[in-house]
């Protein structure tokens, strides 16, 4: 184990990296880029890497969109043999910050994911978890 | 204020109009198509949509396109409605798998008539070929 070291996520093991930026779309560009990277050195297929990448961004995207200002966009990405696990997180103003689950990126983001959940911290925070194995579910 | 000089920069768009010889209206997209650039997209091809007889054939081509998010294909899904409202099909050259895999996996590639490059549009140098 180096300096990266497994923080508590669910399942244990398995290696972690964290990004934390602004909590603004101007660089999303970089999680992006870190979440085809870690798919890639997972042996992803091409396919599951694009479905991957589209997923975070859209995650991210969609946290952004209601995080309160100046707060942070926390993305933890861990690697399980075959499958990566992304929590995405944003700080909140208030209950009223919701994200909304009735829409076309939510229902985009469902088809590109294997899991995804959203969690809510009583108005704190948003979160979006979402799982995506090495290989495409056949559609 | 001077424009971005490299079009692949992670986060920028670069749109061109272009009138084809064969009369077909294109829109040449290149960069990455996100919630930042989703709106220049939606620019460019509204100008497509808006700016040519409602029966010419009208194109993009995102083959210079290295990513494209849910919110630049609703923009795309959009505007393959707006132009099937004028009564013609919206034809898009997908390139490479960045644009190709979004819309087969969202099953949108279905509103478009996909083209491996832009010798097949109708009117095209090599159309005659059925």
């Amino acid at each position: 184990m180096s300096a990266v070291e497994p923080t508590g996520t669910p399942g244990g093991g398995g290696s972690v990296v964290e990004v934390r930026t602004s909590a603004t779309a101007a660089l999303i560009p970089t999680i992006r880029a870190v979440a085809s990277d870690l798919a890639a050195r997972a042996d992803f297929d091409l396919d599951a890497i694009s479905d991957l990448r589209m997923a975070v961004d859209e995650a991210c995207a969609t946290l952004v969109d209601v995080a309160s200002p100046g707060s942070a966009l926390q993305c933890s990405f861990t690697v399980h043999g075959n499958v990566i696990e992304v929590e995405a997180r944003v700080d909140t103003a208030g209950p009223e910050s919701t994200v909304s689950t009735d829409t076309f990126g939510w229902r985009v983001l469902q088809t590109l994911a294997d899991e995804v959940e959203l969690r809510t911290d009583g108005g704190r925070s948003v979160g979006i978890l979402l799982n995506k194995r090495a290989d495409p579910t056949p559609r | 204020m001077s424009a971005p000089q490299d079009s692949t920069r992670p986060g920028t768009l670069v749109t061109r109009l272009e009138h084809q010889s064969s009369g077909a209206a294109v829109v040449w997209v290149s960069g990455e198509i996100d919630t930042l650039t989703a709106p220049a997209l939606d620019e460019a091809l509204t100008a497509l949509l808006a700016a040519d007889p409602s029966d010419g054939v009208v194109g993009v081509e995102l083959s210079g396109v290295g990513f494209l998010a849910s919110s630049g294909l609703a923009v795309l899904i959009r505007a393959a409605h707006q132009a099937r409202a004028q009564g013609r099909d919206l034809h898009l050259v997908a390139g490479g798998r960045a644009v190709a895999r979004p819309l087969q996996v969202t099953g949108s590639d279905r509103l478009f008539t996909l083209h491996d490059d832009l010798s097949t549009l109708p009117g095209g140098a090599s159309s005659q070929v059925d």
